[in-house]
């Protein structure tokens, strides 16, 4: 998409901090959200995945940095971001006494907007019962009150946190087509998500949050870029200097006669000119996937 | 526990008396405290027998029997009498807010909010929880009655006997738990715990009317009422144990009732369902101010009529008050017919003047409950999508103001009216509304304020918010009781009901207006300032 190359960020996130008390929830969140993209906003709980999003809503008042959206501040100039912008929460509570469709519809309202054929379709696609009052609703069907709204709201800016914990595979699959027809229409979405398939599937360009920080962004192959692959072969010959290379991890013999090991990918060349020198007689690699990568950065005392 | 269904039970009370022991230590302490205090007090202020007889005299008049309870027994009355024939009520009113607001929230509360399907899950009884909270209650009940007759006997009022102290204690004590049964079962009957409040509250001010009315008219009668059960004690005269054990076997009944619902019904539903609405909004649910008078609806009529009636129920003795030939027969030959209209026309006025702070604090409540909506409706979380809509945090505040303002005012109207057509359905020449309108005038710019603390609190302080209630609930304590139990005069300054005239003997005060509204205004644009810049919570 070209328009990743216009450097207009639609979110522009700099040195972002908030402080509850004592304990700095945000120390450092700085990264930028471009038209057409899909932003995958990765971390474990109690990250700071939804402090970072409060804030950029005007939920709450960050405690340093900057923030804008559309190019005005996100806490000043809120009523006006807000709108452009639909929101799906992690945790959606709605109004017992309620029916989803008058959720529904007093959502868009309140965003200026009404109920249209659009609105019906995506009741029709996630297939909702509109007229049960919210206290029957199950965590799911909470959901998709707020992705109806979400969905068939007009808007530039679109974030959702956490939008498919609830739903079953199929509504999942729906929620991917539904935010992948955003970004047909250049659309900008921030996706916050520990699902990592999810992510991987989706999203153009991703972030990883840790205890407050964004500790990585790029895209995925540029993240990719910076893991490991594991490789698993057998040869002729006995590779004994394997470990001493540059960029090998973890070489091991297993039982079946194989040895597998882990390899940085800017020394996949070297490692593999090696290898063949060696007579190789099978050779099996593993493509790192984001689940690889979110581990070494939360397991381990590795990050940064 | 051998018995499936009580699997755990006291492990769950437990539990319950330790996640709650602030709040039942803060309730218990207070009511203990205040009853004790009052106690304590009156040796000082009906020491001799000339001012005993003074209050006996007023207390014997039918606007203070509608407010407080027909005077058991007969003379000669001491001050242990007349402090038992003025906290009675009183004490079994706080009773049932307390006990109300905690078996709910243990119960069905609970419900709502999911914690108890995850206590369920683990290997505890069907009916654990409920009897669990119901014993919880049992306890602090019987603990708050236990101490205050310890308070009695320690206060040792002049006419008091042991027999006696244990009764109104232990008595009241009986009293709470029978409301927290109420409300127990209530919460089994419906499926939410907002349902069950109004409804526990329904039930109570309908058995508060027919305890006043028939008080008033046929003492008997008030037999026939579980809240006037507590005036049956006959406290120090005839020390009547029946009403205790009444109010036992009542909450046995009604224990057993709620726990039969509780195991024949499935969790999250109740005996009165939910049903199916509309597929679409209605045009008028269109915003903010909207979505609370929706969110609200329910409330503010069951406030707004309730407080019809109560007008309407305190009217209606209207005749047998302002009756002086009743009390001064030898009137009738000293002055003329219309002198004597004038003074009991002066009597009811006197009469209403007394009762304008119940009006005034009872229509605060709901009002207030709308303001501090945005702080509970922040907290559950509802407010959440809202905030991300364009709509201003000023917006949400000024609709629950208005909202708020506007139903407090009504409900305030509501209670004058009531008084009016009631006073209309008895007596040969009503008084005119002009005349209960002087009191709706008078109230509003200390209603306001009241209002304008609630906002500032909300915008400020939003983790104290039940302070307001705590407040309002103290005015009626001073301005009600006040005179009664001769608080110093500073106390009631403390409020802005204290700078109130007395109306309507006499006219409001315009002075006093002005300067209630403009320090009304000023609390109210601090809490914008205030709501506008602090971090809105979310649920979790």
């Amino acid at each position: 998409m070209t328009m990743n190359q216009e450097k207009n960020a639609i979110l522009h996130i700099d040195h972002l901090q908030k402080k509850f008390g004592k304990f700095q929830a945000l120390k450092n969140v700085t990264f930028d959200v471009y038209p057409g993209e899909v932003f995958g906003f990765i971390g474990p709980n109690g990250a700071g995945k939804s402090t970072t999003i409060r804030t950029l809503l005007g939920i709450l008042r960050a405690s340093g940095g900057t923030a804008t959206l559309f190019g005005k501040d996100v806490y000043k100039d809120s009523v006006s971001i807000h709108k452009k912008l639909a929101y799906v929460p992690g945790d959606i509570y709605l109004w017992p006494n309620l029916t989803g469709g008058e959720i529904i519809d007093l959502f868009l309202k309140l965003g200026n907007t009404k109920h249209s054929a659009k609105t019906d379709e995506m009741i029709k696609r996630f297939q909702l019962d509109t007229t049960k009052k919210a206290r029957t609703y199950s965590k799911g069907n909470r959901q998709k009150v707020a992705l109806v709204a979400a969905f068939s709201t007009d808007a530039d800016f679109y974030i959702f946190d956490e939008p498919t914990s609830g739903l079953d595979p199929l509504n999942e699959e729906i929620f991917q087509k539904s935010v992948l027809e955003l970004k047909e229409a250049g659309k900008s979405v921030l996706l916050s998500s520990h699902i990592l398939s999810e992510v991987e599937k989706m999203c153009d360009r991703i972030g990883i949050i840790r205890d407050g920080e964004i500790v990585e962004t790029g895209s995925l192959s540029d993240i990719r870029h910076l893991t490991r692959t594991v490789i698993q072969y057998q040869t002729m010959k006995p590779t004994t200097d394997l470990k001493d290379l540059k960029g090998v991890h973890n070489v091991k013999l297993e039982a079946n006669g194989l040895t597998t090991f882990s390899v940085d990918s800017d020394q996949m060349g070297s490692v593999m000119n090696y290898l063949s020198s060696k007579e190789l007689v099978s050779l099996q690699s593993t493509p790192p996937t984001l689940e690889d990568l979110f581990m070494r950065y939360y397991n381990s005392n590795e990050g940064r | 526990m051998e018995n499936r269904n009580f699997h755990q039970t006291l492990f769950l009370t437990r539990f319950s008396l330790k996640r709650d022991w602030l709040k039942l230590t803060i309730w218990s302490v207070l009511l203990i405290v205040l009853f004790a205090a009052i106690a304590a007090k009156f040796t000082g202020i009906y020491d001799t027998q000339a001012s005993i007889d003074e209050i006996v005299k007023t207390l014997k008049t039918p606007s203070m029997v509608s407010l407080f309870g027909k005077l058991p027994g007969s003379g000669p009355y001491t001050t242990a009498d007349v402090f038992a024939a003025e906290m009675t009520v009183f004490m079994a009113i706080v009773a049932a807010i307390m006990n109300f607001s905690i078996i709910i929230k243990n119960t069905r509360g609970e419900e709502d909010s999911g914690l108890l399907e995850i206590i369920q899950s683990h290997s505890v009884g069907k009916l654990s929880s409920l009897s669990a909270s119901l014993i919880e209650l049992l306890f602090i009940n019987f603990i708050i009655g236990l101490f205050y007759s310890l308070g009695l006997q320690v206060a040792n009022l002049p006419g008091t006997d042991s027999n006696g102290n244990f009764l109104l204690g232990l008595g009241l004590g009986a009293a709470g738990f029978m409301y927290a049964t109420i409300a127990a079962f209530f919460a089994q009957l419906v499926d939410n715990s907002r349902s069950a409040t109004i409804l526990s509250y329904i039930i109570f001010g309908l058995m508060y009317i027919a305890r006043m009315t028939t008080d008033v008219s046929h003492p008997k009668a008030t037999w026939f009422v579980p809240f006037g059960w507590v005036e049956k004690f006959s406290t120090y005269q005839d020390n009547n144990w029946l009403p205790v054990f009444l109010m036992l076997l009542l909450s046995l009944i009604l224990s057993i009732a709620a726990l039969w619902i509780n195991n024949h019904r499935d969790i999250g539903s109740g005996i009165i369902a939910t049903r199916p609405g509309r597929a679409r909004a209605s045009v008028f649910l269109r915003g903010p101010l909207s979505l609370f008078w929706r969110l609200h609806r329910t409330s503010i009529i069951v406030w707004v009529i309730g407080l019809l009636i109560l007008g309407f129920t305190y009217g209606s003795i209207f005749n047998t008050i302002g009756d002086i030939l009743k009390t001064n027969p030898a009137m009738k030959q000293l002055v003329g017919a219309s002198e004597i209209n004038k003074a009991n026309i002066l009597i009811i006025k006197q009469f209403v003047s007394l009762l304008m702070i119940v009006f005034g604090v009872l229509a605060l409540f709901p009002g207030m409950q709308i303001i501090n909506y945005l702080k509970s409706g922040e907290n559950k979380g509802y407010l959440e999508l809202i905030h991300s809509k364009p709509v201003s945090r000023n917006y949400l505040f000024t609709s629950v103001l208005i909202l708020g303002i506007l139903t407090s005012l009504m409900a305030l109207f509501a209670g004058m009216w009531g008084l009016q057509l009631g006073g209309a359905s008895v007596m040969k020449h009503p008084i005119e509304l002009s005349v209960f309108l002087k009191g709706f005038y008078a109230y509003i710019s200390p209603v306001l304020i009241m209002l304008a603390i609630t906002a500032f609190i909300v915008g400020w302080l939003p983790k104290i918010t039940s302070a307001s209630y705590l407040y309002a609930g103290f005015a009626l304590f001073v301005e009600y009781f006040g005179k009664l139990i001769d608080l110093p005069k500073w106390i009631s300054k403390l409020t802005p009901f204290g700078y109130i005239t007395k109306v309507p003997v006499h006219s409001m005060d315009i002075g006093t207006f002005w300067w209630q509204i403009i320090i009304a205004l000023i609390l109210i644009i601090l809490g914008y300032i205030g709501y506008r810049v602090r971090d809105l919570n979310s649920a979790n």
